[in-house]
């Protein structure tokens, strides 16, 4: 597998002419399709229009949470309570539905402002007092998640089908919810490429002092990017609880290590600095591919989490390859 | 030491704490009953925990009732390290719901030798590894094997026909639980004829139990049940089907009979779950300990097992 995003896509000055070209992402995109193959070959059944739209009906979640996670990584943070986070917000949503009897709209923006908060304490401590967001985030994963359990008594609540038309499918066996994680993606690539915001996180990541010196505070800048982690985990809780038609304090759990495999798959540095949404998400169909493959194969348990933790250390040791490569260039 | 500022108040509140604590666990005269639960996250050892305290206030004179679960359901680590600090503490019998039927033994071990009481529930301890330890442990609990046959049972008289493919859907594949169940529904299924063309784990989770579930129907578009480790598996399934547009052609069984399965079975989306009367394991668990401090026979069979009852609920 060979991943090609590189510096030059995502850095404000074109190099390479693959500013936006479809050649940055062939390496990802041969190893989607080299997977895609191998379970069609293995599986009578994978190679099937219904395969596919059932995927793409159970990943938006994941596709939103991996636009946040690309733009944590690429200031040179993480966020480890996204997992946490979406479960505090489907708990809040089946609470404001079930024990107060609101509406579903104020239910989900009740959901997706209790997860923006989150995200906003963990940034803001994190920059307050310049504590890493590794560990600020673990602290607010633990909170998030006995928070969802005190708000639900511990149990998973039935919510019906309220939210269904979000994930029921409208045309080609395309659910909304798809449709709005593609669109989160195009503008979040956009954001990240076209626009000055854009510019200032990777410059944060890539050196911050450098961002302070040319006389911009980066602090707001930091704080919002893990406000708006927390809201896509709160739109991310409302996908699930649509498909799922049930809120469960466990949702999530170990969500995060999920997203931020296929953030790295995509390429995007642990580093900060780099980074690329559309590579995000190619790392989502990978890690989502692999794993809809190896259930319909029928794959035991511990084969799946030996190919799938093979699969994550593969791409990143493809990917320092790379890396090495855009230094030499650069 | 030398302790800085604020150190100082701090060190002299743990000390006054410990010096009050201690006369204190000695004055009590009800014995101490310790309750070692596997995730109180999950609402099944919610329902044992609530159960057990209610059965504390009625019988207060005869009994005090500490409570203590685990985070993650997984965390044997932190189980055992609860299982050490309740036998410092002064418990005359624990109650134990282990989170692994291996890893928690020697912990029972010591705990026995220092003359503790033990009755295990939930998760049967794994009777070699006792066995190898040269301990006996009563087991308090109902025999998932036999409930998940009874579910099985009753889809294949009710709605299944010989040959008909069925998947199911594991826990977590290391616990005992899961593989009596496991074990339980292939029994039916094979009683019946049924040929079960998948078994895979959804980890005791709603949205693992849904991807597993929607493998499965892709890739095997005749199959005709699904049936599930336990009830929040069994409500993503039936999402699964619903997506799938399968709604009445699959049908999906579940085990637990947690509240939101409730109007799944009523509408008929979830044929089946068991009732295996959750709320009661501890209280039965501690009836048991109880029994034993005084020193009565619990009335174990000859498998040093107490048998609770499991009840099968269609709608």
């Amino acid at each position: 597998m060979k991943t090609t995003t590189n510096t030059s896509d995502a850095a404000p000055v074109r190099r390479s002419g693959t500013y936006f070209g479809l050649g940055t992402y062939l390496g990802l995109a041969g190893a989607l399709l080299a997977m895609i193959v191998l379970f069609s070959l293995l599986s009578s059944h994978f190679l099937s229009y219904a395969t596919f739209s059932t995927l793409a009906n159970q990943i938006p979640d994941l596709m939103v949470l991996a636009v946040g996670m690309t733009f944590v990584l690429i200031i040179g943070g993480i966020d480890l309570s996204v997992g946490s986070v979406l479960a505090l917000a489907a708990s809040a949503v089946s609470v404001a539905i079930l024990g107060w009897g609101w509406g579903v709209l104020p239910a989900a923006l009740l959901g997706m402002a209790v997860a923006a908060l989150a995200g906003t304490v963990t940034g803001s401590i994190t920059v307050a007092w310049r504590i890493p967001s590794f560990i600020v985030s673990l602290g607010v994963l633990e909170m998030a998640r006995g928070l969802a359990y005190q708000f639900t008594d511990s149990r998973t609540a039935y919510i019906g089908d309220a939210f269904a038309w979000f994930s029921n499918p409208i045309a080609f066996g395309i659910s909304p919810a798809f449709i709005i994680a593609l669109l989160v993606i195009v503008l979040a690539q956009l954001v990240l490429t076209r626009t000055v915001f854009g510019r200032y996180l990777i410059g944060i990541g890539t050196n911050e002092e450098a961002v302070r010196l040319a006389g911009i505070d980066p602090r707001p800048y930091k704080i919002l990017v893990f406000a708006l982690m927390g809201v896509l985990a709160g739109l991310a809780a409302l996908f699930q609880i649509s498909r799922l038609e049930a809120a469960d304090p466990n949702a999530g759990s170990g969500m995060e290590l999920q997203v931020i495999a296929a953030v790295v798959i995509g390429g995007t540095s642990l580093m900060g600095g780099r980074g690329s949404v559309i590579s995000t998400f190619f790392g989502v169909l990978i890690i989502s591919v692999l794993a809809a493959g190896l259930a319909q194969i029928g794959a035991s348990e511990p084969t799946k989490r030996i190919i799938t933790g093979a699969v994550i250390v593969i791409a990143v040791v493809l990917d320092t390859y790379r890396s090495r490569r855009a230094n030499r260039r650069n | 030491m030398k302790l800085p500022f604020s150190g100082r108040p701090l060190a002299l509140a743990v000390l006054s704490s410990l010096i009050f604590s201690l006369p204190v666990a000695h004055a009590e005269e009800a014995p101490k009953v310790a309750l070692v639960m596997k995730s109180l996250a999950n609402e099944f050892f919610r329902t044992m925990e609530d159960g057990a305290k209610d059965y504390q206030k009625t019988h207060a004179s005869e009994f005090q009732l500490v409570a203590n679960g685990i985070k993650n359901e997984t965390d044997t680590g932190e189980q055992i390290r609860i299982v050490e600090q309740m036998v410092n503490s002064g418990a005359k019998a624990l109650v134990i719901a282990p989170a692994d039927s291996k890893a928690l033994v020697s912990a029972v071990k010591k705990a026995m030798d220092k003359g503790v009481i033990v009755i295990n529930i939930d998760n049967r301890l794994d009777p070699e590894t006792l066995k190898s330890k040269g301990i006996s442990v009563p087991f308090v609990g109902p025999d998932n094997r036999k409930g998940a046959r009874m579910v099985g049972d009753y889809l294949a008289q009710q709605k299944l026909k010989a040959g008909d493919q069925v998947g199911i859907i594991e826990g977590v594949p290391t616990t005992t639980n899961a593989q009596q169940r496991t074990a339980g529904f292939k029994d039916a299924m094979e009683a019946a004829q049924m040929k079960i063309v998948s078994v895979q784990s959804g980890n005791w989770e709603i949205d693992k139990g849904n991807a597993v579930a929607a493998s499965m129907l892709n890739e095997y578009p005749d199959l005709k049940a699904l049936l599930a480790g336990n009830d929040s598996m069994a409500l993503g399934a039936v999402s699964a089907v619903r997506a799938a547009g399968k709604t009445g052609q699959v049908q999906v069984v579940g085990y637990d009979n947690i509240k939101a399965i409730e109007p799944m079975l009523k509408d008929g989306r979830v044929l089946a779950t068991l009732d295996q009367a959750a709320s009661e394991q501890a209280v039965f668990g501690i009836q048991a300990a109880l029994k034993m401090l005084k020193g009565e026979q619990p009335g174990v069979d000859a498998d040093n097992v107490i048998q609770t009852p499991v009840k099968l609920i269609t709608k």
